[in-house]
């Protein structure tokens, strides 16, 4: 009896460390949150509430009404697009290639993607400002739609590659045997049953091409800046207007939002076959 | 197109003899395989392997876009390894990966235990968990740069409530260049400590039971069972996580460019900043891509080194 009730005990205090780990760790995304509904002076109040006394969505009217945030927004949404398809588009015959008949020059490839991962992007950022000056894409969506496929295609090629090694591939021999040419069973028999994977692929290089900083920063000016270039830009202009930043964050935060809503529990599946942040 | 031509020479060929066929089938299968691979393996060299052979290329020139540049030789090398800044950037880099690394692998490893004892029943606080993973570094930058305010700053606040901090006392987290570099290691540390829970969550999932069932027999406690049996069979997932958690954390930038661009007195550059100053505050292209070329050069070794000796140190069998 004592033995068991100290078991339970036990379990207590693990759920106990678990709990207060899991708020301590979303306890700063909630903060956020809380502070862009806050009013201009309540976000610098001393000492700072947790609670806003009363909610306003006067912060994000402001964002809104900044000038240039559509098109930012429109900038972020069309690169990610363009390098997401690019890299999903080739990535999906290139892991099935690799999975499916796994030749040395796959895992030649395969390893080469991965060295690909361990290239710091600012050593490729660098470069490529002076390259698509010459290619004449300076400033524009496919440039830097162009940069973020070399983070965002060695990921969906890892991803990509885990998903197929998960999937009978005797299926595509049946298909064969049916009377479907190699290529007519991928499209039509493997693409269909790894959908599911391919979509949190998808998710995954949006995401790396959304959450880009460092070439965005680089390759764009005015017409092609992103959504974290302006949060930069609007950090230098208005360096203490926390409630219309936070607003701001919470805004571009949101397709992050919902596509871990959409995808919850694949995206926690996509998260540990492949090496995410960029 | 081509591979469909491909393929109906194998449906000829496989009406040929076995034996004959089966190796030309095999042949083609490689090539198919290669074909797959093409695509993809020709846009990964143009978009990679294109900017590095030109980051060497520049490397070797001095003088900007206005000037004008000429051959300097390895003269942009010399002054990289010689510049008192650049060796500074260096080591508060290895300074920076230091403090993050042995927190994230750490808390992240004791995280994992927890949601593997606490089994099903915890998936949604593991849900939790995993968020910030997807969250922008730029926003966990701005975030905590909010956050870590002296004074309207919610850490200090927190901090003094618990009577750590007396009266009118405050951290100035972000403006003390003693402390700057552990400050923003703190996003760092929010951020990805999740992405190296999930990862060995998954390898301790991918264990197998009857081995602890044995240790359990044979009398050893949980801690000898995790020192004995956990660590030794979760080494290659242990050595890919630190790999790549190091050369994320070396190379950090969004997170640091945002909360202090570096300072104060380039207390938190690292060599991210270091060459994005260089680069564009300085405009010095031919530096830039030197130290860039040495970064690089030095991430290769120290992850190709590290993944060597934890991987499979003397060889040691699974």
């Amino acid at each position: 009896m004592s033995l068991r009730s100290g078991r339970y005990l036990k379990r207590g205090a693990l759920w106990v460390l678990l709990a207060a780990a899991v708020v301590f760790y979303g306890f700063p995304y909630v903060y956020l949150v809380l502070t862009s509904f806050k009013s201009p002076g309540a976000a610098l109040e001393i000492p700072p509430q947790v609670w806003p006394s009363h909610f306003t969505f006067a912060n994000y009217s402001s964002v809104l009404s900044q000038p240039g945030i559509v098109k930012a927004f429109v900038n972020s949404i069309v690169i990610a697009v363009l390098a997401t398809a690019i890299a999903v588009a080739l990535a999906v015959p290139a892991a099935y290639g690799v999975v499916r008949y796994r030749t040395r020059a796959g895992r030649v490839f395969v390893t080469g993607a991965l060295v690909v991962r361990m290239v710091p992007a600012i050593a490729i950022g660098v470069p490529f400002v002076g390259l698509m000056a010459r290619l004449h894409l300076t400033d524009t969506q496919l440039g830097v739609a162009l940069a973020h496929i070399t983070i965002a295609l060695p990921l969906s090629i890892w991803l990509m590659s885990s998903f197929f090694e998960a999937t009978p591939m005797e299926l595509e021999e049946s298909a064969r045997i049916d009377g479907c040419s190699r290529l007519g069973a991928l499209a039509r028999v493997i693409v269909p049953i790894t959908s599911g994977g391919i979509a949190v692929t998808a998710v995954f290089a949006f995401l790396a091409s959304w959450n880009d900083f460092l070439f965005a920063l680089l390759l764009t000016a005015q017409r092609s800046e992103t959504v974290p270039v302006m949060i930069g830009n609007f950090q230098t202009e208005y360096g203490n207007e926390w409630a219309s930043m936070t607003a701001l964050a919470v805004l571009y935060s949101l397709p992050v939002v919902v596509a871990t809503l959409l995808f919850q529990r694949k995206i926690v599946s996509g998260l540990t076959l492949g090496a995410v942040k960029g | 197109m081509v591979a469909i031509e491909t393929d109906q020479s194998t449906l000829v060929s496989a009406r040929l003899p076995v034996a004959r066929g089966r190796r030309r089938r095999q042949l083609q299968d490689r090539q198919y395989a290669l074909l797959l691979m093409l695509p993809a393996a020709v846009v990964l060299a143009v978009l990679v392997g294109w900017p590095l052979v030109e980051l060497v290329k520049d490397s070797l020139y001095s003088g900007g876009l206005l000037t004008g540049q000429h051959f300097a030789g390895l003269s942009n090398y010399k002054a990289a390894l010689t510049s008192g800044e650049v060796q500074a950037s260096a080591g508060r880099t290895g300074l920076y990966a230091l403090i993050v690394l042995p927190v994230e692998l750490i808390v992240g490893f004791a995280m994992a235990l927890l949601f593997k004892t606490l089994g099903d029943r915890a998936r949604v606080l593991r849900t939790v968990f995993i968020y910030p993973l997807l969250i922008a570094p730029l926003v966990a930058g701005l975030l905590w740069q909010y956050m870590l305010a002296a004074n309207y700053g919610i850490l200090n606040q927190l901090l003094a409530s618990i009577g750590i901090l007396h009266g009118d006392n405050s951290i100035l987290w972000l403006g003390d260049p003693t402390i700057a570099l552990l400050a923003v290691a703190i996003p760092d540390i929010w951020l990805t400590t999740s992405f190296v829970t999930l990862v060995l969550f998954a390898g301790l999932q991918a264990l197998p039971a009857d081995v602890y069932e044995a240790a359990k027999i044979d009398g050893a406690g949980p801690w000898q069972a995790f020192l004995r049996i956990t660590v030794p069979l979760l080494r290659p997932v242990i050595a890919v996580v630190l790999v790549i958690r190091l050369v994320d954390a070396m190379s950090a930038f969004a997170v640091i460019l945002i909360e202090t661009q570096g300072g104060p007195q380039q207390a938190s550059t690292t060599m991210g900043l270091e060459i994005y100053n260089t680069f564009i505050t300085y405009g010095n292209t031919g530096l830039a891509a030197a130290i860039s070329v040495l970064f690089m050069a030095a991430m290769m070794i120290i992850a190709f080194i590290a993944l060597k000796t934890i991987w499979r140190p003397g060889g040691v069998t699974r």
